[in-house]
């Protein structure tokens, strides 16, 4: 069975999804203010899904527990940038931790330390979790995924527990946005067709041949955890910095189905599908919204009962899995489709 | 204390039965029904709309009911999608389970249904002076009933005897005169009528039905087979035991710390895996890909 992936450079490759998420920040984020948000919103999605691609699509084991890493991330991000008055006020019922209300750093900082510490906490859940296989490896990442969650919602004294932490700076440029989208790919991509990336495409091949050709499966698997765990917390982190809150119920199973829908709908096993799932998605989402609140859509109104959107995007997901089990892209990476020369 | 045994107990039972469920279609084809959860769910909403008849008439029509969304959903999704990824199906049986989920709020509403089930099974009752409730009684009763039920369906019939090859070794099975189609539906309408057991007991317990009042349990019976051992019926039912037990249990002992009862549950499950990474009841490893 092939599952796809590349392992040589290719400048269209690595081009093609960069040209494409400037168009569409540039088009469709300047379009109106709230397309500008809903814009925001993807690219932090779309760099969480780049996380996962980078995981999930080269080593074929499915993780629950990103939204873990996106939840520190955020946290992290959240925690080091609100204002104190409203760390001290909002939360004062609550008995924040003290060395927790004074920290003040700016957001870039803030940013890279909440990729450094998800990856860090990568890095030590996965010398357990990388052990282990197939369902049980899923089982065990929704385990950690339950314990983040289950401690965030109850523990008032590390962060705003069931609560809202309010007013978190906004990062309100679409370019900046773009600019972590961007270098994020490509992370992603170098990693992809690496060495990395290609020995843990190997193991998910065949997980019997690749340790006889020396590849350690635990290590490979490690290593690209760690990556993509630091990715997701930086997604976590932008996520923050855009809605201008953080809310532990953000990253819980909603925001794990949905992320891991769009990397599989995309196609898991290249970041030019990981793009086109979770904008593809975000559209549809979008679209339907502005149909149920009976708003004209490129000038034609259509009108859709209330609450029938959620059902329609399931039921597109399910749609797009039974035609094509590989995804929309089915694993390819972007490139200049070749006109068919007409004899 | 003596309450709080049998508290553990019955849900240890009622978890088994819903892992039981899951562990009936996975082994067939190699799928985890995530969508089981609304299995239970609608089996919930059927007996709280359809309280008003006899509780026989009600428990008819719910088995009926659930069995029908079952093979719906095998003949009109998984039916397609055999043989590819068990990853893309577990996905697929998220989206599914999405789907449901909206379309029962459409149907129902978003805020809770409730009506009252099989009231003589509420209340308490006393014995040497310990105060116990009717329904964790009920409960083990009825879990035992139908564990006993399964397992002779699974021993002792045709039907079992082939869900039990099919689960060992699906290829093989085809060959020596297995039918696929059949049995895998079979494996469907079995699940769909264990989970309208799930959702009967549920719903004496608890019968404020909301458009998610499944998926907790399936969630957790899910990490339950995985502890269990998923290659075997026996080891999902076990580790769905032990899940409800330990969960029970928690809650008792940790007082105060009991919203932390899951972040332990979890750790607890991490622990196992790590210690036996096929579950419990595994025969060495084999290597899966989901």
């Amino acid at each position: 069975m092939k599952h796809g992936g590349v392992t040589k450079f290719s400048i269209q490759n690595l081009l093609g999804p960069i040209i494409v998420l400037i168009l569409l920040t540039h088009f469709v984020g300047g379009a109106s203010t709230s397309l500008q948000l809903v814009t925001q919103m993807a690219l932090c999605l779309f760099v969480m899904v780049l996380a996962l691609q980078v995981f999930v699509g080269n080593s074929g084991v499915l993780s629950f527990g990103h939204g873990a890493f996106a939840l520190i991330g955020s946290y992290v991000s959240a925690i080091l940038t609100a204002p104190v008055n409203i760390k001290d006020n909002a939360l004062s019922m609550n008995q924040l931790w003290e060395p927790l209300v004074s920290p003040q750093v700016n957001i870039y900082v803030a940013l890279v330390i909440s990729a450094a510490v998800s990856g860090l906490i990568a890095a030590i859940t996965g010398i357990f979790l990388m052990r282990l296989n197939g369902l049980a490896a899923g089982i065990a990442t929704f385990a950690l995924l339950g314990v983040a969650y289950n401690v965030f919602f109850n523990n008032k004294k590390i962060g705003p527990g069931s609560q809202a932490l309010p007013g978190v700076p906004l990062i309100d440029n679409n370019w900046i946005l773009l600019l972590l989208a961007v270098l994020s790919l490509i992370l992603v991509y170098f990693i992809n067709i690496s060495r990395i990336g290609r020995t843990l495409r190997a193991t998910r091949e065949d997980a019997m041949a690749a340790p006889a050709l020396g590849i350690s499966i635990f290590k490979v698997r490690l290593i690209a955890f760690i990556i993509s765990g630091a990715v997701a917390g930086l997604s976590g982190g932008m996520y923050s910095h855009v809605a201008g809150t953080f809310q532990v119920q953000d990253y819980y199973l909603e925001f794990t189905f949905i992320t891991l829908s769009m990397l599989i709908v995309g196609g898991s096993a290249s970041i030019w599908g990981a793009l086109v799932g979770t904008f593809l998605i975000t559209a549809v989402g979008q679209v339907l919204l502005m149909m149920e609140q009976d708003l004209p859509v490129f000038g034609i109104q259509v009108q859709i009962p209330l609450g029938s959107r959620a059902v329609i995007i399931a039921l597109t997901f399910v749609a797009v899995l039974l035609w094509r089990s590989g995804g929309i892209t089915n694993g390819k990476e972007f490139r200049i489709p070749k006109l068919k020369k007409i004899s | 204390m003596v309450q709080s045994i049998l508290d553990a107990i019955s849900l240890g039972g009622l978890y088994s039965l819903a892992a039981l469920g899951l562990g009936l279609v996975f082994g067939v084809m190699r799928l985890v029904n995530f969508a089981h959860a609304e299995l239970i769910t609608i089996a919930a909403y059927t007996l709280v709309l359809t309280a008003q008849f006899p509780l026989a008439v009600s428990l008819l029509f719910t088995v009926i009911v659930t069995v029908f969304v079952a093979l719906l959903m095998e003949f009109s999704v998984y039916r397609r999608l055999r043989g590819v990824n068990p990853a893309i199906m577990l996905i697929a049986s998220f989206g599914l389970s999405t789907v449901l989920q909206r379309v029962y709020e459409l149907m129902f509403g978003a805020l809770p249904r409730s009506a009252v089930v099989a009231p003589f099974l509420r209340g308490d009752f006393k014995v040497a002076g310990l105060s116990i409730t009717i329904s964790s009684i009920i409960t083990i009763v009825l879990t035992i009933v139908i564990l006993l039920a399964m397992g002779y369906l699974i021993e002792k019939t045709s039907l079992g005897l082939q869900l039990r090859a099919a689960s060992a070794d699906f290829k093989t099975a085809r060959l020596l005169g297995v039918r696929s189609n059949r049995l895998i539906s079979a494996a469907f309408g079995l699940s769909g009528v264990l989970a309208a057991c799930v959702a009967l007991i549920l719903v004496i317990q608890n019968p404020q039905i909301s458009p998610y009042y499944g998926l907790n349990i399936t969630i957790l019976s899910l990490v339950g087979i995985v502890i269990g051992g998923i290659a075997s019926l026996r080891g999902a039912a076990l580790g769905g035991f032990i899940v409800g037990v330990v969960l029970s249990s928690l809650n008792t002992l940790l007082g105060n710390g009991r919203v932390y009862a899951y972040s332990w549950l979890f750790i607890l499950v991490l622990v196992i895996l790590l210690v036996r990474p096929g579950g419990l009841l595994s025969k060495g490893s084999e290597l899966e890909r989901v």
